[in-house]
């Protein structure tokens, strides 16, 4: 990853030096690997935070038996991805879903519910 | 990894240059951004609402002609006796809190030009940015004698909830122990591919504990009990050992309501209760609108990060409409909405939308009246390939059983409550 900033950073340094403009380089945040603005990592965070909201409620909070997100530990809830990925903690379908994000998703998850009171 | 240079231009569509000249809260009438959402199921409710949550800045209009929601999730549940059909209709009641403007009417056309949709009562609403979300339109033409055998209330399809629903529970109900119930589904593409197994399970769960004599038969335009099949025969097996006669690779192309037979490519069967669900299309006002622009002209592609029709501009489309490898389902129809409602916000205020969206899309059924099971997968947009990719290690459970039975309710009432609560 450190190489691929150092080519993004280049990147944007040739770019703004085609531009004629003195802009320093934004800072950047990584989705699946890729380089972007931070207007858009959150903009990332909170489109799949949405998606949870399906099974687990509006902004995680569970009216039913699945078990709401909302207002948990953040720590708490990046172990149980971690454990749900792993087939260490029993699931139906959270390994699945465990499987389809990666580690800094379940941090900027935990972070959003843990938020939420 | 490859540097990985993302062209906002190609996610903005002709919307961009717009935009980006914009300050926030661009308009083309100069006030505050209009997105008009047609159709108000679980992309269109979902899309508005979370338009208006993200960004009150955004004014809201909903176009439905109906005066409640009718989930079609459940509907089956009420086809074998396991909720009434007041289980199924939600209020529409909380969405104007949101500062949605409901309208409640039918879109009729549009001038894509002019960015006009006309509607049945002889509106004319001026948008920014469009989003149909109509759901299907059966293609019943492809049926020799559906109309007439549907007009003479012969014939459902029950894949909108609603009268339709009613109808074909009052007649499994009036038919006789012994009594044959015929299930057509349609070739896939389509919505809903694993609703035609759980309706099978669910009538069969209603015919052993009312008319144990009485036989399904499935006429299946698939070549196999495509999703969650493993499951759905497990069931059967042990559930209702002889009732459910699945037959694969039997596309019907013909019913005659006087005799009650339905005609497949390869027989004719006798019913007395029929269920045919035709091959679908994207909603009518996707034809109007000249989105429907697959290669067969009948669903409708869009940019994966905006969910804009390539074809025409500012006209977004959501749910069971789009062309795609993603499921029919209303869960991934709520999630492409939220997907689409972010983008919007972002491009309203003049920003980069999310290159790599992600949709989940779980699906439940029920095989009887205490067990279900779930499939499951994530699907990642990879703007290189320009398509939703599936993760490795999703799919569907095996079995079903009573702990997938609750989080099935659960999730009922978790996707109505995100949807229109």
């Amino acid at each position: 990853m450190k190489k691929q900033k150092a080519v993004v950073a280049a990147a944007l340094w040739l770019a703004t030096g085609i531009a004629g403009a003195a802009e320093t380089a934004a800072p950047v945040c990584l989705i699946a690997g890729w380089e972007n603005p931070p207007s858009v990592c959150a903009a990332h965070t909170k489109s799949i935070a949405a998606t949870c909201f399906i099974c687990h409620g509006p902004n995680g909070k569970s009216s039913a038996a699945i078990p709401g997100l909302a207002g948990q530990d953040k720590a708490y809830l990046i172990a149980a991805m971690k454990e749900y990925r792993e087939g260490k903690r029993e699931s139906t379908v959270m390994k699945k879903y465990a499987l389809g994000y990666d580690d800094s998703e379940y941090e900027s998850l935990a972070e959003f519910f843990a938020a939420i009171k | 990894m490859t540097l990985h240079r993302r062209d906002f231009l190609k996610y903005a569509g002709a919307g961009l240059a717009a935009s980006l000249l914009a300050k926030p809260a661009f308009s083309a009438t100069g006030g505050q951004p209009h997105v008009v959402v047609v159709g108000a199921g679980f992309g269109g409710a979902t899309c508005a609402k979370y338009l208006r949550i993200w960004d009150p800045n955004i004014q809201v209009t909903l176009i439905e002609p109906n005066d409640k929601f009718y989930s079609c999730p459940m509907s089956n549940w009420v086809l074998g006796g396991l909720r009434t059909m007041d289980d199924l209709i939600k209020s529409y009641d909380h969405l104007p809190g949101y500062g949605i403007k409901m309208v409640r009417d039918s879109a009729i056309g549009v001038d894509t030009d002019q960015r006009v949709v006309a509607t049945q009562n002889g509106g004319k609403i001026a948008y920014d940015r469009l989003v149909l979300a109509p759901g299907v339109e059966f293609m019943t033409d492809l049926i020799e004698g559906y109309d007439a055998a549907e007009a003479a209330g012969k014939v459902t399809h029950g894949y909108k909830a609603g009268p339709q629903i009613v109808l074909l529970r009052k007649q499994l109900e009036a038919m006789p122990d012994g009594g044959v119930f015929v299930i057509a589904s349609p070739p896939p593409p389509g919505r809903c591919v694993s609703g035609p197994y759980e309706r099978a399970s669910l009538v069969a769960h209603y015919f052993k504990q009312h008319k144990p004599k009485s036989k399904i038969i499935m006429l299946d335009g698939h070549f196999a009990v495509v999703s969650k099949g493993p499951m759905f025969k497990a069931a059967w097996k042990k559930f209702y050992p002889g009732m459910i006669d699945h037959r694969p690779y039997n596309l019907v192309t013909k019913v005659d309501h006087a005799s009650m037979v339905v005609t497949s490519e390869f027989e004719d069967v006798k019913a007395d209760v029929i269920n045919i669900i035709p091959k679908q299309r994207a909603g009518a006002i996707c034809g109007q609108a000249g989105v429907r622009a697959d290669t067969a002209g009948v669903w409708c592609p869009v940019n994966g990060v905006t969910y804009e029709s390539p074809k025409v501009p500012f006209v977004h489309v959501l749910g069971d409409s789009v062309a795609s490898n993603m499921p029919k389902s209303a869960h991934v129809s709520n999630n492409q909405a939220k997907i689409c409602a972010a983008a919007l916000v972002e491009l309203f205020n003049g920003r980069e939308p999310d290159p790599y969206p992600v949709i989940g899309s779980t699906s439940y059924s029920a095989t009887s009246d205490h067990t279900s099971g779930p499939i499951a997968v994530v699907m990642r947009y990879n703007p290189d390939k320009e398509a939703y990719i599936r993760q490795p290690g999703g799919g569907a459970s095996l079995e079903s059983d009573e702990v997938n039975f609750e989080y099935n309710k659960a999730w009922f009432e978790h996707i109505w409550a995100d949807t229109l609560g």
